[in-house]
């Protein structure tokens, strides 16, 4: 497949107008209408209680409550998510296919509201993570104020405001919404859609985060929200003006979940493509459709409980006020109603993700499908009959108590049927342990952990036992970190390559994951043990006796913050500069996978048609889904099992005819290829960047094919790769017999003996091995250089180009002859001249960059002149001297003007010694 | 039999069509979900209500701070209802004229008549407020009575807006066919979600 991103043809006829205004316009805009918003709401206010006679005038939580709420309607408005819809209620006549606020084309389109379900998704993704980090820092002040047993951060009131904050954004700013970030990026493709039913409403969902975020992260500096985020009566009306931001904040995000919830239903029932029957629907949109509908129908809940909360704080009501006759249990009912189905909320669209991962990863068709989707919605269901299981303890009915333990420990039935289903999955598969992978058997493993003591905590004397302590907050870690976290990290590394177009790091994640791995165990499980010993949470001064044991939390959770950081790193500098993603590097087999990295602005070019399941992996033929695409890039796309050819070379693995062997087959449609790069004694960088030239090449022409460097000879290369998957054909790439030691020693025998497999052999002169390739998907760097050709300078210019694209090198050595070109004087330079071209081809070749060479009777600007008419060169390196003809701006000036369009760079070197390049 | 106004044609769906299986469009559909949000948000506030109405309270209604049962004016609040449930047969008028006999101007009627009985609900109710002789503070029963009355006049509140908007459109837009009208129909069927929930809400707040 290729790698570019199809041009894209409006298939609806409509010109993609792109919005004109710039990016300050829209922020100024938000800026004045929030500043106008808060003042109306001090003004509305003020005039409202004056009318009124109400006294006193300043009750200072009323002001904050309309600030707060007008605020972020003001905000909304001013950043622009309303306009389509006020030209539409003002009776204006409206483009239903406006799409100039769709697509990104620069940076800047992520800083303003966009209606692309892929832009809104990295946008999603972005203020997640900003929160997350916050809300990591908090998590790293409660350690560190636990780190002695005394008092030491400030008073217990600062110390609530930390564990409170630190879990409402982690609840509601994190874990809800990074969910709806990926499925927002991912849902739409996987079910064939070019975007989600309601863009605009999508656009207005994410925007809502910010305020509601803001709300709730910048509550401590009003007066902490202390009371946990739970939020209980009466103590949260007892708290600091940061409670009131807190109750308009979990409005704001709430109504902004419910508008994404709703978003997705639509979507998912009435957008799927042709042929995508409920039951080939993915596992990720049976768990977002009832993630959807969980949201929908439980959300309000929370939404009343904090209304009510609100209003007895703001204007005095009594509804959990028993002196009133208010009654404190139901605001626990009514929260945990909601609250409850919420941590479902939380670790449906996990378990859609972890499906996803480890059907691809074991390369097995998923154990149990449709056990999977009932179990999904079974938990859902049932999710709504537990919620008085976090209450064994409050106070309420008692009859209530013993169902409410049945129905919770019958919950474990479906996450069990999930977990043996993921289990009987990866059983007898060919697992790959990419880091995705890795994470989605992290979590399997420590969501066991989590789910038994949540089984544990449903049996009533163990609960009334260690209620509020922390084997709590150590199963409440379990599910959230290890269930949510885990799969979102998953996930997120799982579609990087889709989202970014680039490929993460992939040694990095592995190191970022054991590191979480690690730390997150050795933080949460001694918590575990406190909590039986009886160390009560939510207390900033304890017991000494558990002083040693904190301090170890402390420590591991330092090391847990570290392997955050490693991840970040590699997602952020993957991301700038990380290598091209290909479409489809985990082989999936859902819609997403069909398309591009990252996909064109309307996804698909038509309707894709889909036939068959999503995970028939291992079984030839199979099909998911057919993508309609233009005929240059292949047309029909799709993805069936194809077999693995495995191509064997060493500095071979470049030219020209294994390129053409490897084409011929290709167009058989049954292979893929696995390039493995046998490399004996020489430098592996060299041997990936002649590697990375063929994969490109080779992608350029849509064909499928992967690659590594195995060090070794080739029975080590066949190995490496026949314990990734199935072979059934080696090609070996080697020189002509007589030049090849590999065929001295007869390795075409002696492979077909070793492995039982047949061998084709590829004859590769040595000449076509060292030559650059003149195609698609290799740019063409043309060297312009005097005495500067053949020093270290040069090679270390043209092997830190290609490193970052493959590439191929003209070497053109000008002499600048004036006078015949048949004196001896030109014949001693065009000698010099050769010797120096030929010992910059060899310094070339061992680094792996592939090049060839001319000695040019003309000048500089002639030179450049060749280079783009004759070798269509993408780049022109000029390598000049120092001290030497080429170093004069005049003789650049005249390259440059040679050169028309192609770009010109300058390295000045040092001729007579190694030289390191200097800038130009 | 109805004027011709000059029409225009539905907005052509920015998405591809829906697969086969969906015959409902995706404006009701999701008016259906969010219609669902809300009755669970009623749930919450009756909830509260059935709490402290059913788990604390000796008797309902109960004493206020003068030693008397807390009243409810349970005849003019049913007048009030009758004009509610009322507006919810104007408004199927109106979609009816529209969809069966293309008819825009009875569209237009049965609009402004159901906002004005919609307002004159809103007007009764705030007089009653006025007039109740409690407030929010007067005990669990003022915080659940009020917070349910106030919570349903701020839907029908919302409800007359979506009517205003459609009204705007019918005028100003010459939108809506007998074969496409979503947004009408979605607000629509949000009306009388309202007078369902408030005839619920009469039910077991001033008469049980």
């Amino acid at each position: 497949m290729a790698t570019h991103a199809p041009t894209h043809s409006d298939p609806s006829g409509h010109a993609h107008h792109v919005d004109p205004r710039p990016l300050s316009y829209w922020w100024k805009r938000a800026t004045l209408w929030s500043a106008g918003s808060f003042l109306f709401s001090f003004g509305l206010i003020w005039f409202m209680r004056t009318i009124f006679g109400m006294d006193p005038l300043w009750v200072s939580q009323v002001y904050v409550t309309a600030a707060a709420s007008l605020t972020s309607i003001g905000f909304l408005i001013g950043i622009g998510c309303f306009d389509w819809w006020w030209q539409w209620m003002t009776g204006r006549r409206v483009d239903g296919e406006d799409h100039s606020m769709h697509g990104a084309h620069s940076w800047r389109d992520y800083f303003k509201v966009n209606t692309d379900h892929k832009v809104i998704g990295v946008q999603y993704m972005a203020i997640v993570f900003t929160f997350f980090v916050l809300a990591g820092l908090l998590a790293e002040a409660v350690r560190a104020e636990l780190f002695t047993a005394g008092q030491t951060l400030g008073d217990g009131e600062t110390y609530n405001g930390l564990f409170s904050v630190h879990a409402t954004v982690m609840i509601f700013l994190f874990v809800i919404p990074a969910f709806a970030g990926l499925a927002n990026y991912i849902l739409p493709i996987m079910i064939g859609a070019k975007d989600m039913a309601f863009p605009r409403l999508n656009a207005l969902s994410v925007w809502m985060l910010i305020p509601g975020g803001l709300m709730m992260i910048l509550s401590p500096v009003f007066g902490a929200f202390s009371a946990g985020w739970t939020a209980y009566v009466p103590l949260a009306n007892q708290g600091g003006t940061g409670t009131t931001l807190f109750e308009v904040g979990v409005q704001v995000v709430g109504a902004s979940s419910i508008a994404t919830a709703i978003n997705f239903l639509v979507t998912i029932f009435t957008m799927r493509a042709p042929g995508m029957t409920v039951w080939r629907m993915p596992l990720l949109v049976w768990a977002n459709a009832t993630t959807s509908a969980l949201v929908v129908f439980g959300t309000p809940f929370i939404a009343g409980s904090q209304f009510m909360t609100l209003f007895d704080r703001v204007i005095g009501t009594q509804f959990f006020d028993p002196a009133g006759g208010g009654d404190v249990i139901a605001y626990q009912h009514i929260f945990w109603f909601y609250s409850h189905p919420a941590v479902y909320i939380m670790m449906l669209p996990g378990f859609g993700i972890i499906s996803e991962i480890i059907a691809t990863f074991s390369r097995k068709p998923i154990f149990g499908y449709r056990a999977l989707a009932f179990s999904t919605v079974a938990i859902a269901v049932l999710g709504f009959g537990v919620w008085a299981h976090h209450m064994f303890v409050s106070g309420m009915a008692a009859w209530l108590r013993v169902p409410m333990m049945i129905t919770t420990i019958i919950i474990a039935i479906p996450t069990g049927v999930k977990i043996f289903s993921w289990l009987g999955t990866m059983w007898g598969g060919k697992i790959h342990l990419k880091t995705p992978m890795l994470y989605a058997m992290g979590f399997i493993g420590v969501f066991v952990i989590g789910g038994l003591s949540g089984v544990m905590l449903a049996v009533i004397p163990v609960d009334i036992q260690v209620t509020d302590t922390y084997f709590v907050v150590a199963h409440i870690h379990y599910v959230f970190v290890g269930g949510s976290v885990f799969t979102i990290f998953a996930g997120v590394h799982y579609w990087f390559p889709k989202m970014t177009g680039k490929m993460y790091n992939e040694t990095l994640g592995m190191i970022s994951f054991w590191i979480i791995f690690i730390g997150f165990n050795a933080t949460f499980m001694p918590m575990h043990w406190l909590g039986i010993q009886g160390m009560p949470r939510r207390v900033s001064a304890y017991d000494e006796r558990f002083e040693a044991v904190n301090q170890f939390i402390g420590i591991a959770s330092i090391v847990m913050t570290l392997g955050f950081l490693v991840f970040f790193y590699n997602m952020i500098t993957s991301w700038r500069s990380g290598p091209k993603a290909p479409w489809n590097p985990w082989r999936g087999r859902t819609l997403e996978w069909l398309v591009s990295s990252p996909p064109s602005l309307f996804n698909f070019e038509a309707t894709p048609q889909v036939v068959g399941g999503p995970y028939q992996y291992g079984i030839p033929g199979a099909r998911h889904a057919v993508v309609f695409a233009p005929e240059e890039i292949g047309g029909e796309l799709t993805e069936t099992e194809k077999r693995t050819i495995v191509v064997v070379a060493d500095e071979t693995v470049a030219s020209a005819a294994l390129i053409d062997e490897v084409r011929h087959r290709a167009s058989e449609g049954l292979w893929r290829f696995t390039f493995a790069v046998a490399n004996e004694d020489g430098d592996s960088r060299a041997a990936d960047r002649r590697l990375q030239v063929a994969l490109s090449v080779l992608a350029e022409s849509g064909i499928d094919a992967s690659g590594t460097v195995v060090e070794g000879d080739p029975f080590a290369a066949v190995a490496a790769v026949s314990a990734e998957e199935d072979v059934h054909e080696v090609m070996l790439a080697t020189y002509p017999t007589g030049m090849s030691a590999w065929m001295a020693d007869d390795m075409v025998d002696r492979l077909r003996k070793s492995t039982g497999l047949g061998v084709t052999r590829v004859v590769v002169r040595p000449e076509d091995a060292r030559a650059p390739l003149s195609l698609p998907g290799v740019s063409q760097v043309a060297v312009v250089a005097d005495e500067g050709l053949g020093t270290a300078g040069l090679v270390a210019a043209l092997r830190e180009r290609a490193d970052r694209r493959p590439i191929g090198v003209i070497l053109l050595s000008p002499m600048n002859l004036t006078g015949p070109g048949w004196t001896d004087e030109a014949e001693e330079a065009r000698s010099a001249a050769f010797d120096r071209v030929r010992a910059a081809i060899d310094g070339l070749q061992a680094v792996g960059v592939q090049s060839r060479g001319e000695v040019l009777d003309g000048d500089a600007a002639a030179a450049a002149t060749i280079a783009v008419t004759g070798h269509r060169a993408d780049e022109i390196l000029v390598i000049a001297a120092r001290g030497g003809r080429l170093e004069s701006d005049e003789a650049l000036a005249a390259v440059r003007a040679a050169a028309g369009t192609v770009p010109v760079e300058r390295i000045v070197v040092d001729a007579e010694a190694p030289a390191s390049p200097s800038g130009s | 039999m109805a004027t011709v106004e000059p029409t225009i044609s539905a907005p052509s769906q920015a998405t591809p069509p829906p697969s086969r299986g969906s015959q409902i469009s995706m404006g009701m559909l999701s008016m259906m979900f969010f219609i669902g949000s809300e009755v669970m948000l009623f749930g919450s506030l009756f909830a509260a209500y059935f709490f402290v109405r059913f788990n604390v309270a000796d008797q309902w209604p109960p004493l206020n701070s003068a030693g008397e049962p807390f009243e409810l004016p349970k005849i003019i609040t049913g007048v009030n209802t009758a004009i509610l449930v009322a507006s919810s047969f104007t408004i199927h008028w109106g979609e009816h004229r529209l969809k069966h006999y293309g008819d825009r101007k009875g569209l237009e009627r049965g609009l402004l008549v159901t906002m004005f009985l919609g307002g004159t609900f809103l007007l009764i109710q705030v007089n009653e407020y006025i007039h109740l002789g409690f407030t929010p503070q007067d005990q669990a029963f003022g915080s659940t009575f009020y917070t349910l009355t106030g919570f349903h006049g701020l839907h029908v509140f919302v409800g007359l807006t979506l009517l205003t908007l459609c009204y705007i459109r019918v005028k100003r837009a010459h939108d809506f066919t007998p074969q496409w009208s979503t947004p009408l129909q979605a607000s629509s069927l949000y009306w009388h979600f309202v007078d369902v929930v408030w005839v619920l809400l009469y039910i077991l707040v001033y008469l049980v």
